[in-house]
């Protein structure tokens, strides 16, 4: 780690006026510059660690947020001295790059409290739901005091899964006026679910909803002989149901703290992959460069002189012939 | 909104893709919201979409919040400006709020600007208490834009 990252973590570890401060700005770097993020997960080998990591997922709409909102104030009453994390996502614009994250929004009201940190998160071209460094967020969450932490994943459609090998465990929330429950759980939500709750119970087609849930889970136990998940009707709106889904939380952190944090050790490999990955995407288009110029050479493909696994050679050897872009790019300024 | 196609063709000033590919920016992140009891946030509101188009990460906080409110969101969303929306007639008061809260915090560095209707009598006493800019009702969104970006540039050499 290098020494600007170890003074912020120092500040979040000592408890300084900065705690939150320091915090949200390695969250920053964290973003900024995921080719640090295995820094990140290296360096947090002696940090304290959340007991329990929640992920929340479901289509856009459904009411994560109102409910994210709902659970914070429920871990709050029930654990007055335990502080909080949240990590919402929300997609940046393919075509602009700006983001409008509104989940927050929903949670407003929890600004102020001191033992909740909110934090939201652009997904910058991240496939899978979440943000490259999710996991090093966690745990600048978890140094920072945070004993539980609750992510809400973009509103998924179609391969947004990622949050299964983020997550201790996962709820799925569906909610009526999307579909049948079939519908909305065949884009891989019905493989990620542990927990898999109807929204808006206050609304016509809830019940409805919640007996088709029912029934699709428990054809897939049989099948898989798995058991059936656990399944919770509620309304966010009107707060129904949420004490009961808290209730369910806290059965599955019981004795799992060893579990879940051996596993997420053995996940993080996951991250690692993702940061390689995305380092070497932007070498490779660095050397590949942009405007008329690459278009020109990448023509040659079109013209059949090159095949694009020579073309990604040359540019490989091109990228190891000159070393000398080492790593200024991407910073603002 | 929702009118740039992915083309390698510029369209209304937007660079091609390829092109925001090699000068990637590290998005900044900006707060946009309302403080005092007027519930009105059209403004607001449309600020906020001025922005994400333009590639900001924008932070929408609602109506009515409290400055420590504000101030809190800002600290955890690590943001570089906040933006608040004044119509109630209160600014004075609220923004010198905020101001005494970020100093408090330790975070003077977050850039404050505000917008609504301000009378440009006042301007010269909010700007004297530390806030950037004052936009008052019918400004372009060019020239927020600008303003924006010049300060953010100044933000980043001073970091
Ligand atoms: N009637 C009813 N409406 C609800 C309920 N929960 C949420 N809503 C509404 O559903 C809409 C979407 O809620 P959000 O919490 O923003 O949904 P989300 O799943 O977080 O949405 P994305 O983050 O955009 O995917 C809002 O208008 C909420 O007020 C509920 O229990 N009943
Ligand atoms: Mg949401």
């Amino acid at each position: 780690m290098t020494n600007d990252t170890k003074d912020l973590v120092e500040q979040v570890r000592g408890g300084t006026s900065q705690r939150v401060r320091a915090a949200a700005r390695l969250m920053s770097l964290i973003e900024n510059f995921p080719e640090r993020i295995p820094e990140f997960l290296v360096g947090a080998a002696d940090w304290p660690e959340a007991r329990m990591v929640i992920g929340l997922t479901g289509p856009p709409g459904c009411g994560k947020s109102v409910l994210a909102d709902r659970l914070i104030t429920a871990l709050r009453t029930r654990s007055p001295d335990s502080c909080i994390g949240v990590i919402a996502v929300d997609p940046s614009s393919p075509f602009t790059g700006g983001a409008f994250l509104g989940d927050r929004l929903r949670m407003m009201r929890h600004a102020g409290d001191p033992n909740v940190f909110i934090r939201s998160a652009a997904t910058r071209g991240h496939i899978g739901g979440l943000v490259l460094g999710v996991k090093a967020f966690i745990r600048v969450l978890g140094l920072a005091g945070c004993r539980t932490v609750l992510i809400e994943t973009v509103g998924v459609g179609q391969n947004e899964t990622e949050i299964v090998n983020v997550a201790d465990f996962v709820v799925v929330a569906i909610a009526p006026g999307n579909g049948d429950a079939i519908q909305l759980l065949k884009c891989g939500l019905m493989e990620v679910g542990d927990i898999f709750v109807v929204n808006k119970a206050d609304c016509d087609g809830a019940a409805q909803l919640y007996a088709q849930l029912l029934a699709v889970l428990r054809l897939n136990a049989n099948g898989q002989k798995t058991g059936m998940p656990e399944t919770c009707l509620v309304s966010a709106l009107q707060r129904r149901g949420i004490e009961k889904l808290v209730d369910l939380f806290e059965k599955r952190a019981a004795g799992s703290e060893q579990v879940w944090q051996a596993r997420r050790r053995q996940t993080m490999v996951d991250e690692v992959k993702a940061a390689v990955l995305e380092e070497a995407r932007q070498r490779l288009s660095r050397v590949l460069g942009t405007g008329p110029i690459a278009t020109q050479d990448l023509s040659r493909i079109l013209r059949g002189e090159v095949t694009v696994t020579g073309f990604v050679d040359e540019l490989i050897q091109k990228m190891t012939g000159s070393r000398e872009d080492k790593k200024n790019y991407g910073q603002a300024g | 909104m929702g009118k740039s196609k992915p083309s390698d063709v510029a369209i209304e000033g937007i660079p091609p893709v390829s092109e925001q590919e090699e000068t990637k920016r590290i998005p900044e992140r900006v707060l946009i919201g309302k403080v005092g009891l007027d519930g009105h946030d059209r403004g607001a509101k449309y600020v906020a979409h001025i922005l994400r188009d333009a590639g900001y990460e924008v932070i929408y906080t609602g109506i009515r919040r409290t400055p420590k409110q504000i101030v809190e969101t800002a600290i955890q969303e690590d943001v570089a400006v906040i933006g608040l929306s004044l119509l109630s007639g209160a600014h004075k008061r609220l923004l010198k709020q905020v101001m005494d809260l970020l100093k408090d915090r330790g975070a003077i560095d977050i850039v404050v600007v505000a917008g609504g209707s301000i009378p440009s009598s006042d301007i010269p006493v909010l700007k004297a208490m530390g806030i950037a800019e004052v936009f008052t009702p019918g400004v372009s969104s060019q020239s927020i834009l600008e303003a924006l970006a010049s300060l953010l540039k100044a933000r980043r050499q001073a970091a």
